[in-house]
């Protein structure tokens, strides 16, 4: 009674409801220029969560970089020719150059320290300190180079063809903005080499600049389609500029809070716009209803009026289900789920208000004769439309064994396709194969150990100087060679082999010396003897400088995190087979990955099962009838499966973005199922013949919810198109649970309904 | 008229700059002497203390002697470690060479091995403190062109102020600003800066002493700006002029160290 109402007054006082809804548009787009941007996923754990403290406390015990871009520079025919190694000196003196690049602790061929015996001295230096220039030198360089494990698949690939600049950022870098820099300066380079820049920081920075500028790209974009559609279902410019400044208005005022609240836009919220204007079409089962009733009765006034009472029930109801679908968000952990729960909730509450008032008073200010044309626009275009549904519901309602049946046997094959998900995340595929990130990671990750790094941190139970133990060297080297035969894993590197390393080349070379020594009085020294002539960060990155506790690198070939899990699986199985007062915990890049993707992946899971929880909820209150609720859940949940089944079929990996996208299925499939039930029971009250009446609700809703669905099909489909994965994931799949949804509704209820009639229509002659 | 008074002022001006490029790289030579080349010898007792960003402590003990072969030419360097426990009794030896290579050996009495040590970096960090090999043997005022600034006062103490840049394009650093002590002829601080004109460390002389009628910098620091390390030097003891022997700096020596300098 409330909103009808708010109906009533937006009629009768259409110009203070339009001026109204303009001012406080008007104040919410004051904030937007205010918005400040958080690209970083990592800000999707607060700083305070155990990874985030741990990484932190790792980085800073071994002097460790958050952030490496590996630079890579590859010839055909190797890199061992004075043309390239002059590039390889250029370029990284270049690079030590760029503003935010750590420049100390840059390493490559020119600034990495090689330990070898040299006639007979001990020599520590870089293996490059100036390009060679004779053949002997060159092959002088290949050799030392080649012979020394530390660097093969680190700095050097093994079959010499590939060599790696590793670029430490500082803190709070851009990691995107840099790689620019370096492509820049690789770009000056001339000849037969190929050059390739990666690392976690490119990915990452690379892929949050993308992301917002393809929401400014994609948005706009998709209401333009819409838009275009909208025209052509009606025919009436001034509907479809209510509906778009509908849309755009929620959209305003909903980005307009987040920013005037101080929140930072993150990349979860920034897809909300998206989200809202999808959420925003519902309002289309509001302009097909009025066309409906003013063809029927050719008075404006009453049209508005009737369609309000019509509709009202089913939109205020889809509304609220997809606010608290959205709204349950804001009980998960992670902020940005809250903050995008909050928003999209918000928005869809104000979409709902202006639904109620700013569109019945919009509809005022159409002429007559525009609604004329427009309502005969509708009937001619009903021809095939209205036949189309008519034979849709048709299968439903007249052939529903064989409906419910094709619908289970369907069912039983998405269960199946669901059993064989892989949740997995890997940023790297985010971008498409053959972009310029993708390919550079997929060619380093063949050349050398790997991009992405993990640590396998060992703190001893022992007490200070332990791994300078014999004991402790050989637990090290043991975990090491265990974690190389995982093929994810591409190198390890740890003090164990600096050590080793010294051993040999003080015995000048001699094989029987390349292993831990038998003291601990030795390794000691050795260790001393190194931090003499080496970059102090060398050994630092390896162990503390109480030899209470050390690190194990571990190059990753990929960036999957199912990888990191078959590391930690290892790690857990070494403990069992070796024993050494030691803990060993995982931490590095490659690990915060995979607890950030799979804490936002299972708390969305989590909000979806609460939502689906509430939804259900709603749906029962609709009808007030648990049963109904139970029939309209169906076409949700079929929808929801056979996507699902399709993903683990196909073998995508269920993956952060289609976690966020479970939840918007659930606020838009729930959402035919509340009209086709809502207007099928408002239809049988008046004409109770329920194979009439379900035939009716398939041509008449059934049109508004096919509409819908084109439309947001037809949105979303620009987004196949997207340079980043995710990003097509989306469009395919809210095209296909569009499509698929109206599908279920219309045809799939009707023979649900005909089969239990008995069941939901008890007493009731029909 | 007027050219001539000009020409007559570039004169004045090219001579004064020369003039003053002489006097940048004679202050900058007795300087270097006053803190590298003091006395024909010297025996120290070196305590170093390394703190990282963190505030954690790394501790070495080490005795030093050095002999001088030529004022501000070659020298002499024996180090005798002490501390950490497990590398006492390693020792290390430097022969300077200003015109070529220095030549180093190091004695590790855990296997008993004497091993040449191959030096062509003198940037790099000596005993992983912030200090480099060339800091703490000195490096040559010739092989930078230096410039004198206007002076200056640190703690107190009227001081020259030189900017120096390498000759030739160095790694460690593209400039360095020299505040030495007019009296001592000391450098009371050093400000090294990168290629990007930031800082990147800073020397100190924390307290200085005459010893045997030697002023010497007692108390040392050097700061790496970037990684917020901190290496600070002490003296425990120094002894001028006692008269080492060339033949302490060889080889056999280094196995077993001359007690009668080294306790």
């Amino acid at each position: 009674m409330k909103r009808a109402s708010l109906v009533e007054f937006s009629i009768k006082h259409p110009v203070l409801t339009v001026v109204t809804c303009v001012i406080l548009t008007g104040v919410a787009a004051s904030q937007l220029p205010k918005i400040t941007i958080d690209t970083n996923p990592k800000n999707m754990l607060p700083e305070t969560s155990t990874v985030r403290v741990f990484n932190d406390e790792v980085e800073s015990t071994f002097s460790l970089y958050e952030d490496v871009i590996v630079v890579g520079i590859a010839h055909p025919n190797g890199i061992f020719n004075a043309a390239t190694l002059e590039k390889v000196q250029r370029i990284t003196d270049e690079i030590t150059n760029l503003p935010n690049v750590a420049a100390r602790d840059v390493s490559s061929l020119t600034t990495i320290m090689n330990v070898t015996a040299e006639n007979g001295a001990l020599k520590v230096a870089p293996p490059m300190t100036e390009v060679p220039r004779t053949d002997e030198e060159l092959a002088a360089l290949r050799k030392s180079v080649l012979e020394n494990p530390l660097f093969i698949g680190r700095i050097i690939s093994a079959d010499g063809k590939t060599t790696a600049i590793y670029v430490p950022l500082e803190e709070g870098a851009n990691g995107k903005e840099i790689a620019d820099k370096i492509r820049e300066v690789v770009g000056k380079e001339r000849g037969d080499e190929q050059f390739y820049v990666a690392g976690d920081p490119v990915a990452r920075d690379t892929f949050g600049a993308v992301m917002f500028k393809l929401m400014g790209v994609f948005s706009p974009l998709a209401g333009l389609i819409m838009f275009i559609a909208i025209f052509l279902m009606f025919r009436n410019l001034s509907l479809c500029m209510s509906m778009m400044a509908v849309a755009m208005i929620a959209i305003t005022w909903s980005m307009g809070l987040l920013i005037g609240l101080g929140f930072p836009v993150h990349i979860m919220s920034s897809m909300s716009p998206v989200f809202l204007m999808a959420i925003a079409t519902d309002s289309i089962h509001i302009f097909n209803e009025f066309n409906f009733r003013y063809r029927e009765k050719r008075d404006k006034t009453a049209a508005i009026i009737e369609t309000m009472q019509a509709v009202g029930r089913p939109v205020r109801f889809t509304a609220l289900a997809t606010a608290v679908g959205f709204g349950v968000l804001m009980l998960m952990h992670i902020i940005p789920v809250q903050v995008f729960g909050g928003l999209v909730a918000f928005g869809t509450i104000a979409l709902r208000v202006l639904s109620f008032s700013f569109i019945p008073a919009v509809l005022t200010f159409i002429s007559a004769e525009k609604l004329e044309k427009a309502a005969r626009a509708g009937d001619v275009e009903g021809g095939w439309a209205e036949r189309f549904l008519r034979r849709l519901g048709y299968v439903g309602a007249h052939r529903p064994v064989i409906t419910v049946a094709i619908g289970v046997v369907l069912l039983g094959g998405a269960i199946l396709g669901i059993s064989k998900i892989v949740v997995n995340n890997n940023m790297v595929e985010w971008f498409k194969s053959g972009s310029e990130v993708r390919t550079a990671d997929t060619v380093m990750n063949q050349a050398l150990g790997g991009t992405s790094l993990a640590y396998i941190v060992a703190t001893a139970n022992g007490g200070e100087t332990y791994f300078q133990s014999p004991e402790a060297m050989h637990y090290i080297d043991g975990l090491q060679r265990h974690l190389e035969k995982l093929p994810v894993v591409g190198k390890t590197f740890s003090v164990v082999d600096y050590v080793k390393r010294i051993n040999f080349v003080l015995h000048d070379e001699a094989p029987a010396f390349d292993a831990i020594p038998g003291n601990k009085e030795t390794i000691g020294q050795y260790l001393f003897l190194f931090s003499m002539s080496a970059r102090p960060m060398d050994l630092e990155n390896v162990v503390d400088y109480e030899f209470t506790t050390a690190n194990v690198w571990v190059q990753l070939k990929t960036w999957d995190a199912q990888a990191m899990r078959d590391v930690i699986a290892a790690v857990n199985e070494y403990k069992k087979t070796a024993s050494a007062p030691v803990e060993l915990r995982p931490a590095g890049i490659a690990y915060f990955n995979l607890v950030w993707n799979d804490e936002v992946l299972w708390d969305m899971v989590r909000g979806f099962i609460i939502a689906l929880i509430a939804v259900f909820i709603i749906l029962a209150f609709n009808f007030r009838s648990l049963k109904w609720a139970l029939i309209g859940y169906i076409p949700l949940l079929f929808t929801v499966a056979l996507i699902y089944g399709v993903v683990g079929f196909i073998g995508k990996d269920f993956d952060m973005p289609i976690s966020v996208l479970s939840c918007l299925s659930l606020g838009m499939a729930v959402d035919f199922a509340i009209h086709f039930i809502s207007r099928l029971k408002q239809r049988l009250a008046e004409f109770p013949d329920l194979q009439e009446a379900l035939l009716w609700t398939a041509v008449r809703p059934g049109r508004g919810i096919m509409r819908n669905a084109l439309l947001f099909a037809s949105a979303f489909s620009v987004m196949l198109f997207a340079p980043l994965t995710p990003y097509s994931t989306v469009g395919a799949f809210i095209v296909s649970m569009m499509v698929l949804s109206a599908l279920m509704t219309i045809v799939f209820l009707p023979a649900l309904i005909v089969l239990l009639k008995g069941w939901l229509f008890r007493n009731a002659a029909i | 008229m007027k050219f001539k008074t000009l020409t007559l002022c570039t004169i004045v001006a090219t001579l004064s700059l020369a003039w003053a490029a002489e006097d940048a790289a004679e202050i900058m030579r007795k300087s270097h002497l006053a803190l590298y080349y003091a006395g024909n010898d010297q025996v120290t007792d070196v305590h170093m203390k390394i703190v990282d960003q963190k505030g954690k402590e790394r501790v070495r003990e080490f005795a030093m002697l050095r002999l001088d072969l030529e004022e501000g030419g070659d020298q002499r360097y024996y180090t005798y470690f002490k501390k950490p426990a497990d590398v006492a009794r390693m020792t290390f030896m430097v022969h300077k060479s200003v015109a070529g290579n220095d030549a180093r050996w190091i004695y590790i009495p855990a296997v008993d091995l004497v091993k040449p040590v191959s030096a062509d970096d003198k940037s790099s960090s000596f005993v992983g403190s912030d200090f480099s090999y060339e800091d703490v043997s000195g490096r040559h005022w010739s092989e930078d062109t230096h410039r004198l600034l206007p002076d200056s006062t640190i703690d107190g103490a009227a001081v020259y102020v030189v900017e120096s840049t390498p000759k030739k394009d160095d790694k460690s650093f593209a400039k360095k600003l020299s505040y030495i002590d007019k009296a001592t002829m000391l450098p009371l601080r050093e400000r090294y800066f990168d290629k990007k004109g930031s800082l990147s460390r800073v020397f100190a002389a924390e307290k200085i002493d005459t010893a045997n009628g030697i002023t010497t910098v007692m108390v040392r620091s050097m700061e790496d700006v970037y990684a917020k390390r901190k290496t600070t030097v002490t003296f425990l003891s120094v002894s001028t002029n006692v008269g080492l022997k060339e033949e302490i700096f060889t080889e056999r020596f280094l196995k077993s160290p001359p007690r009668e300098f080294i306790k």
